[in-house]
């Protein structure tokens, strides 16, 4: 191995000492470094300690802007000296770790180095990785004669729990693709939990359920992209996974799962076109979900998620229709009667009658609610005909198999429902982990199922109601779902905008590009400023990534999406 | 003696002095203090023109420094700058003459020497050479004996004893002695004596790093040496005697000129000879003076130097008339030269790519940057950089 040149020395002053978590360095105004590049600094011991960039400032001798003026004969622009200003970069770098465990700050003068591809992947603590989960790839040095790149792989089990569990993604709509980093993170999950664990005995097992909020763009995952017809481009797309040591392949075991709504009916509730659909359906691989009351009035509240009850007035309504016992509720069995019975409860009193405990605004209320909700709505049904390709969502997901992908399609819902289906299915996982169904017949579920939505801030935003359901849900999910096994992904493109329980268990973080008002907020105090600013440059294909295994937060890139995309 | 001994300690044992443990402190007090060797000296023989052109006013270069700057042409290469730092360590005294218990008391001055070199490449400077010194200074009664070798012996004895110049990986170069002469008017001469001992010891290495750079042939019409204040280097003795030699000896110094940041400005002549301090202060914006010369022949033989004087600063931007011009000096070397006085086309050029000199500045960095030119000012502070910190050094005393 050639034998590395110092490339500067580390600087300790008065003000600016070296302490056990920084040190700075200078280095020649030309050395070309980026931030996350990793350096070792050679001690007196004979041990190194490798520190990550944080910020690289160029300096001059010049006291003042005024100096620089005077030096133009006091403002002539086209003045060239005969001697160059001197002038030298420094370096901020954070220290990363000692190789003999020597946390003394580093000395003045002590000569610092590029790094080895060896001793980058000790430094970001990437060496002694147990469950590699490809993540991305880094790249050091750019530009220069000592660049490397090496796929970075995280713990998966510091993803996908028992000992850490959950993502998430913030970034700005398009520029950040967060939904191709999170399909990018899920093929990695169905490529390596397919290879055998060396480590582990017996293989843990995954399933997917992936919901799709806009237009096509998951509903065919399992199809190559193909490019646009450009070769080399999908070529190198595929040297990429390969490269990153997954398979060129698209998703496989995928199914999908779109709202129904009759053939007849000029109102389709999904963007996918008549002709896909037909495919899926004689490949078996899609189904029309539907909600019929009798089985799925207990999500009724879901609708709710998102309206103010400080009286807790729905909630109460809603108590007493699901309540098994109520007079008004119990013998229905359609939405119809439901919609009926509710509108009857928004009437005037019968004088007569009993006093009911919910006044008669509140029902009214709530009948606006589910009115708009249920009504012309075919997803809303009777009951599920199952030769005819039509199923309830809870009864699939409760079936859901090892290594099965379920893209459940809410794209063309307004809101409301969206949060009911996904409210819905995200409490039957959490409820299927639970065990709840295990007397059911074809109950068999994996040991990790991995949830997958974007737009999470419309479901566990800061300004969702403390009530509702949904959250409570996500609450669950991801403050006891580490060690049931449910996982979830999240994105969402302004990471303050969320809970901060729901961002605070999320094991690993994923910041792409965003605007430079978001970084300001305190839920990127941790960030060093120099990051912050990088990330409203980042490109497409970067992300800086949080990792509990992960020394320091590291820059990373990823490759376009292997499946189908739509314009 | 114990081998962590002070260097007074030692000085004490071995020259039988008794050591007063005088308060250690530094003598310079300002950024880089200048002792002035005759620079202007009264005995100076001046000459009102030296150069093959006769100029009544003041020669305007504005036009060629822009072309030369245009044209990115260059003569610098190198420059030299030499300086020291003297500390007053001790107050020693040796038994006075008598029977009594008298003592005569002088001080004991110690210095840091540094010689500094930088090449200029590329616009870019470089170390080129750099030597540095420490040196004691002490009466000369230190040496009871009176023999040679004595102070020589001192300073190995002292190496071979401190273990903190061993530690910080020093030695003392040389010990120096001063005159204790009687005719001095307070005791503070014996101090300005020490100290010029270590002022000489200087001056000396400095000529010692032109020569090597002499010697070395990096100095050519094409790279010029400029060094930083005043240029009197006498020939040595040998140098005298032997033509051929003084003839190389002056042929050296043709690639070295002096510039000056500071001058006495009573010792500026005008166009009629006659010493006139507003000549030079009303220099127009790059504009020189005609070149003038001076010789001393009880110092420097048949050596004569030309001097002239260029503004590089506009007068209305600097605090006062005398800030932003440079006193240039170049030894005469050749015989046409000492003849006809210097090629006017020569000093017109050097004077103008001095002018382009003028950028950048170190305005903020050093009061005197009107006067300073850059690459000057990067030596100087490269020889700084190399000095060890006061306190560090006073703790060896």
């Amino acid at each position: 191995m050639m034998k590395m040149q110092p490339i500067g020395r580390v600087l300790a002053t008065e003000k600016h000492p070296t302490t056990i978590d920084k040190f700075c360095f200078w280095t020649d105004a030309n050395l070309k470094l980026h931030a996350f590049d990793v350096v070792k600094v050679e001690r007196a011991d004979g041990s190194f300690t490798y520190g990550v960039i944080e910020n690289i400032s160029h300096i001059t001798d010049a006291q003042s802007f005024l100096t620089n003026y005077i030096s133009s004969d006091f403002g002539n622009a086209e003045i060239n000296a005969p001697t160059l200003r001197i002038g030298m970069n420094y370096v901020d770098a954070k220290v990363s770790f000692n190789n003999k465990n020597n946390e003394t700050p580093v000395h003045n003068n002590d000569k610092v180095f590029l790094a080895t591809k060896e001793e980058i992947v000790a430094a970001l603590g990437l060496d002694k990785i147990k469950n590699p989960l490809v993540c991305g790839s880094l790249r050091m040095y750019a530009g220069t004669r000592n660049e490397v790149s090496l796929p970075v792989n995280l713990d998966g089990k510091f993803l996908l729990g028992p000992e850490g569990a959950h993502l998430n993604i913030s970034g700005i709509s398009g520029l950040a693709a967060k939904t191709s980093y999170a399909m990018f993170l899920l093929k990695a999950v169905q490529d390596c939990g397919m290879k055998k664990n060396e480590e582990d005995d017996e293989e843990r097992t995954t399933a997917f359920i992936i919901f799709n909020v806009k237009g096509q763009d998951l509903m065919a995952i399992d199809q190559k992209n193909e490019c646009e017809g450009n070769e080399q481009e999908k070529e190198k797309i595929q040297k990429q996974y390969v490269a990153l040591g997954l398979s060129p392949e698209p998703f496989k075991n995928v199914k999908y799962y779109v709202p129904y709504s009759s053939e007849r009916s000029s109102k389709q509730s999904t963007y996918l076109n008549s002709t896909d659909m037909a495919n899926y359906i004689r490949h078996g691989q899609l189904k029309k979900y539907k909600y019929t009351y009798e089985d799925d009035k207990e999500s009724i509240e879901m609708m709710f998620s998102n309206i103010d009850d400080p009286q807790q007035t729905m909630e109460s309504i809603i108590a007493k229709i699901i309540d098994e016992n109520d007079m008004d509720f119990k013998s229905l069995t359609i939405w119809n009667e439901f919609l009926e019975k509710v509108s009857e409860k928004a009437q005037k009193s019968d004088s007569k009658g009993p006093k009911d405990e919910i006044s008669i605004l509140s029902w009214r209320k709530f009948k606006r609610i589910v009115n708009k909700a249920l009504k012309n709505d075919d997803m809303f049904a009777n009951r599920a005909d199952k030769g005819r390709n039509e199923c309830r969502l809870s009864d699939e997901i409760k079936q859901i198999k090892a290594g099965e992908i379920m893209v459940i399609d809410i794209a063309k819902l307004p809101g409301d429902k969206q949060s009911f289906v996904f409210g819905d299915s995200l409490r039957t996982v959490y409820d299927l982990k639970q065990d709840v169904f295990d007397n059911e017949p074809n109950v068999n579920p994996p040991d990790r199922i991995v949830v997958f939505i974007d737009e999470l801030n419309k479901y566990a935003g800061k300004d969702t109601p403390k009530n509702s359901p949904i959250l409570r849900g996500i609450l669950d999910a991801t403050e006891r779902g580490r060690s049931l096994g449910v996982v979830l992904f999240g994105a969402e493109q302004f990471r303050s905008d969320i809970n901060n329980r729901v961002t605070g268990n999320c094991s690993t973080h994923a910041y792409g590009r965003t605007n430079a008002i978001e970084t300001t907020k305190g839920d990127y105090s941790s960030i060093p400023s120099t990051y912050k600013n990088m990330l409203t440059r980042l490109e497409q294909g970067e992300y800086i990534l949080q990792n509990p295994i992960f020394r320091s937060l590291l820059k990373i890139r990823f490759p376009k999406p292997i499946y189908k995309q739509f314009k | 003696m114990a081998i962590n001994s002070k260097i007074t300690d030692i000085l004490e044992a071995e020259t039988g002095a008794k050591s007063y443990k005088a308060h250690k402190y530094s003598l310079d007090n300002e950024m880089r203090p200048t002792v002035d060797y005759g620079g202007e000296s009264n005995e100076n023989i001046w000459k009102r023109t030296m150069e093959t052109t006769i100029y009544k006013a003041p020669i305007d270069l504005s036009f060629l420094a822009h072309k030369l700057s245009a044209n990115e042409e260059q003569l610098f290469t190198y420059f030299l700058d030499g300086s020291r730092r003297v500390y007053k360590v001790d107050h020693q005294g040796y038994a006075a003459s008598g029977t009594g218990s008298r003592m005569e008391i002088y001080p004991i001055l110690a210095g840091q020497i540094g010689i500094g070199c930088c090449k200029r490449e590329d616009k870019k400077m470089k170390k080129e050479k750099f030597i540095t010194e420490t040196v004691i200074s002490v009466p000369d009664k230190a040496d009871a004996d009176g023999k040679n070798g004595f102070f020589p012996a001192l300073a190995k004895k002292i190496n071979n004893s401190s273990e903190d110049l061993q530690r910080l990986n020093l030695e003392i170069d040389t010990v120096l002695s001063y005159s204790t002469r009687k005719d001095v008017k307070n005791d503070k001469e014996y101090e300005d004596r020490a100290t010029a001992r270590i002022q000489d010891r200087m001056i000396e290495k400095e000529k010692e790093m032109v020569s090597t750079l002499v010697r070395e042939e990096k100095l050519n019409q094409n790279n010029y040496l400029i060094k930083d204040g005043s240029l009197e280097y006498r020939p040595t003795k040998e140098d005298r005697k032997d033509k051929r030699k003084l003839i190389k000896f002056q042929k050296n110094y043709a690639w070295v000129l002096g510039a000056s940041k500071s001058f006495n400005p009573s010792a500026c002549l005008d166009i009629n000879g006659k010493p006139n301090p507003g000549f030079i202060a009303n220099l127009p914006l790059y504009h020189r003076t005609p070149v003038a010369c001076f010789s001393n022949p009880s110092i420097f033989g048949d050596m004569k130097f030309a001097v002239w004087y260029i503004r590089i600063r506009d007068q209305a931007k600097t605090r006062t008339p005398f800030d932003g011009i440079i006193k240039i000096e170049k030894m005469l070397t050749t015989d046409d030269e000492n003849m006809y006085g210097m090629d006017s086309d020569l000093v017109d050029t050097l004077s103008a790519l001095i002018i382009n000199e003028r950028n950048p500045v170190c305005y903020g960095a050093d009061l005197r940057w009107a006067n300073h030119i850059y690459p000057m000012f990067l030596t100087e502070n490269f020889v700084k950089s190399r000095y060890i910190s006061t306190d560090s050094f006073l703790q060896l005393f």
